[in-house]
């Protein structure tokens, strides 16, 4: 754990717009009796009471990340009316690739029949995902990389341990696809993006990659190392002294005052951690939209799954300011989007 | 004690407001990691310090736990 100050790189995009989103879940709701042949029952109220998830979607065997990504890619690019052949970036964020190669976005270029006129990389991160996200691809869009770009963000609970209680509750699944476009004239994002690399043993899948020897760390016990760990303590002290002065960063970059956003976006964390987080911001209660109850934790995916379930019509029909707090921070300016949804895999 | 912490630690730990004394005993019972993370989100909030997990667990009674939020205030 870091009390240090934190603080984040300071970055706006221009003229890029949002100009729609879909989701794209599992049909499988996994409820919490599901557990019960795992944990007591009081033991599930406890961990409920604290991260607030009642059910969650779960993929199928055989589902990855890269399907729901897909399927959400396919009907944002249908309902748009884009060509693929205008597609110039495709960017795919998650922990959960398909393979260590090649990289699922280069698949996912293929099975969407993209030209061969459009860069198409991976990118390794969770909770933050969506925001870094959108900041790298509205920062290459605005060098003139491409003028229409994807970003599908996702994971799978693929290395949750389900006989982990600090876990095994948590995670859900979901694939998302945002479409973005230049369009002169659209405002600007701005972004406050930091990390902090000492936490990094704290969430982790030790033995996921091609480092072998693990370093001794007494809190792994006799753990199956191919699962994912949390140290949910260290990440709640990080989250409450890193998030706070993002947010204050954020607001103070962008000149804007709390009362003139008309959302804050949270990665769906912990129902707890974001009622504190909110708390502790000062921000208006009914303009924190929550979901987890519905579909836990969704890593990356949080963000955008929230605004298509909890501010769908909204997004479509309004000029809506959104603040999003990936845990490198983020905002936007988000003028109307054609298309808002969520469909079932 | 501050009320507003006397009630929530009472909350936190899911007893009586009259039981929230110094001499209260943290055992395994009472004080799991929902009480440590609860305690942690508590201070925070009320006197704007940072308190460790671990250093928490290793309390013996809530009277050390007060001591754990006087010695981080002097340390702000």
């Amino acid at each position: 754990m870091t009390n240090a100050a934190f603080s984040g790189i300071c970055a706006t995009s221009r003229d890029v717009s949002l100009a729609g989103v879909v989701c794209a879940v599992p049909s499988q709701v996994v409820t919490n009796e599901y557990f019960e042949k795992e944990f007591s029952k009081s033991d599930i109220a406890d961990i409920v009471k604290m991260i607030g998830v009642k059910e969650r979607r779960w993929v199928n065997p055989g589902q990855t990340t890269s399907d729901l990504c897909l399927l959400a890619a396919r009907t944002l690019i249908s309902d748009l009316g884009w060509s693929a052949q205008d597609i110039g970036l495709l960017v795919l964020v998650t922990q959960t690739p398909d393979y260590a190669l090649p990289a699922s976005a280069c698949v996912l270029h293929g099975l969407l029949g993209l030209g061969t006129n459009c860069a198409a990389f991976d990118v390794n991160l969770g909770c933050s995902g969506y925001v870094y996200g959108l900041w790298m691809v509205s920062q290459l869009m605005q060098a003139h990389s491409a003028r229409r770009a994807l970003l599908l963000v996702g994971d799978t609970s693929f290395y949750n341990d389900t006989t982990d209680r600090s876990t095994a509750l948590l995670f859900g699944d979901a694939g998302t696809a945002t479409a973005l476009e230049m369009q002169e004239g659209a405002g600007e994002w701005h972004f406050v993006v930091g990390t902090d690399g000492h936490g990094a043993r704290n969430l982790i899948v030790p033995k996921s990659g091609t480092r072998q020897e693990i370093p001794r760390d007494e809190r792994m016990g006799n753990r199956d190392l191919s699962k994912l760990f949390m140290d949910g303590g260290e990440i709640f002290n990080f989250t409450l002294s890193a998030v706070p002065p993002l947010g204050h960063a954020l607001f103070e970059y962008s000149h804007a005052s709390i009362e003139s956003f008309d959302a804050f976006l949270f990665h769906q964390a912990n129902t707890f951690m974001l009622k504190h987080l909110a708390r502790k911001l000062k921000l208006p209660v009914d303009r924190v939209p929550m979901n987890m109850e519905r579909f836990g934790n969704t890593s990356s995916a949080s963000i955008p799954l929230l605004m298509c379930d909890k501010l769908g019509e909204r997004l479509r029909l309004e000029d809506m300011r959104l603040a999003m707090f990936g845990f490198g921070v983020g905002y936007s300016w988000a003028t109307p989007m054609r298309v808002v949804r969520i469909v079932e895999l | 004690m501050d009320d507003r912490f006397v009630e929530g630690i009472a909350e936190a730990m899911e007893i009586g407001h009259e039981e929230v004394t110094p001499d209260l005993e943290l055992t395994r019972d009472n004080w799991n990691s929902l009480a440590i993370v609860s305690t942690i989100a508590l201070v925070d909030e009320l006197y704007d310090v940072m308190l460790s997990g671990p250093a928490l667990g290793r309390c013996a009674t809530l009277g050390d736990v007060m001591a754990l939020i006087e010695k981080a205030k002097g340390n702000k």
